[in-house]
């Protein structure tokens, strides 16, 4: 599988930065979704995309806990052993203030008020 | 707690569970019960299609925070070996004693007890129909199980089992005192008594969803998206949840596709064709070379917005920056 870093959008930058709160925490989806108040349709994708750049990986809890409360295992998400590193730096990268920023159709474009990065 | 080294987190799950309410229970006892159903529920299955195995830990695991004897705990793990297999108890009272036998035997009296008789006799003479009333607080905690897991039965069969529970366990545990269970005994009986048949809204959104996906992933993402909707309190959340999963399927359908190669591949077919088709229909390379022209803008766009995660957000905070900047 192709290793390319994600895509740094601004949903998936709030993503890296709920789990960077804690680097080597485990995730609920639910979780995420509270902590970056992103709906679940747009989580969801991240996630895959994450585990498809090898940055988060994935697993079902593993407890007594849900099998006695009559309930299905929930998945929950941690940072590979590299990936929190490198979240934080593309992190850092992303949000390097730009002289001019281009657009993704390729002319360059003043800084307009109301534009967020 | 004495507990032998095991590999096995079922075992060592329930352990730990029973350790941290009753440090003081026997591990080793706990351990053989455990191993003994093991072996008499090997092969079986769950309707929910999980081991067999999951339901007598599931009880003993919720018995441990009612102030259980070692000799329930067992009975908990043993409860439905009998029944269900070629254990008798004849030989369990030989492997594990008179009181865990005789336990496990009045747990089997106890679906006996009618309706009537309870509200008419009391929980006391209930007890000693069954001869043990520890028996009755057993019965409680499997079918407090039962009803959690209740889904994975037909319905005609959540139906009875659930006026069963509202008409003789809610008000056998009322009389025990054991409120919190009887309480939610109550409203999960409730629930599937006046609830819709085929499934909630919200998780039939999420299996159509699914469905979308590559055959490979749906099972795992079902799975994930039912198993969050427990910690969704309302109904309203649940939908939203299930609803904003619909709406943003499209992308995590084109992600796990990897769309950009099977794109390429089929639009070098689907171009093939079309040149073939207009040159033949129409009779000439401008015809084909138009067709193709179109076909390639379509594919383009296509993949444009399949890409796209915020540019069109984007698009939309330049166009209102214009219009501001006016």
């Amino acid at each position: 599988m192709k290793r390319k870093p994600p895509r740094m959008t601004q949903a998936t930058k709030m993503v890296l930065r709920a789990m960077l709160a804690d680097p080597v925490a485990d995730y609920y989806g639910l979780q995420l979704i509270k902590a970056t108040t992103l709906p679940s349709g747009t989580l969801y994708p991240i996630m895959a995309r994450l585990e498809q750049a090898g940055w988060v990986t994935s697993d079902w809890e593993d407890s007594v806990a849900h099998i006695t409360e009559g309930r299905p295992p929930r998945r929950y998400y941690r940072f590979t052993d590299d990936g929190a590193e490198q979240a934080s730096d593309a992190l850092a990268g992303a949000d390097r203030p730009a002289q001019r920023r281009r657009l993704d159709f390729g002319m360059p474009w003043p800084d307009l008020p109301g534009m967020s990065p | 707690m004495n507990q032998p080294a095991s590999s096995d987190p079922l075992l060592t799950g329930l352990l730990a569970r029973i350790a941290s309410h009753r440090p003081g229970a026997d591990g080793q006892l706990i351990t053989r019960a455990y191993q003994a159903a093991a072996h008499w529920h090997q092969g079986q299955t769950r309707m929910s299609g999980d081991a067999y195995l999951t339901h007598p830990v599931a009880v003993a695991a919720i018995l441990a925070e009612l102030d259980p004897d070692d000799q329930m705990l067992c009975a908990a793990l043993l409860h439905d070996t009998v029944q269900y297999s070629g254990y008798t108890l004849a030989a369990m009272r030989q492997d594990f004693g008179a009181e865990i036998a005789g336990l496990v035997a009045a747990v089997m009296a106890v679906d006996g007890i009618a309706a009537e008789q309870v509200h008419a006799i009391g929980t006391d003479i209930a007890a000693a129909l069954v001869g043990d009333r520890r028996a009755l607080v057993i019965k409680l905690a499997d079918r407090l199980h039962n009803t959690r897991t209740i889904r994975h039965l037909p319905r005609a069969r959540q139906l009875d089992k659930s006026r069963q529970t509202r008409d003789v366990m809610v008000p056998l545990a009322r009389t025990l005192g054991m409120d919190s269970i009887g309480a939610e005994l109550e409203s999960r009986a409730a629930a599937t008594l006046s609830g819709r048949p085929g499934g909630t809204a919200s998780g039939q959104l999420l299996a159509v969803a699914a469905a979308v996906l590559p055959p490979g992933a749906r099972d795992r993402w079902r799975a994930e998206w039912l198993a969050e909707l427990h910690y969704l309190p309302t109904r309203r959340e649940r939908i939203m949840f299930a609803a904003q999963i619909v709406l943003g399927i499209g992308r995590l359908a084109a992600m796990l596709y990897q769309p950009a190669a099977a794109i390429r591949r089929a639009f070098g077919v689907v171009l093939a064709a079309a040149a073939v088709a207009s040159g033949l229909v129409v009779g000439g390379w401008r015809a084909a070379i138009a067709v193709s022209a179109a076909i390639l803008a379509v594919l383009a766009a296509v993949l444009w917005v399949l890409r796209c995660d915020d540019r069109t957000r984007r698009l939309a905070e330049l166009i209102r920056a214009v219009r501001g900047h006016r």
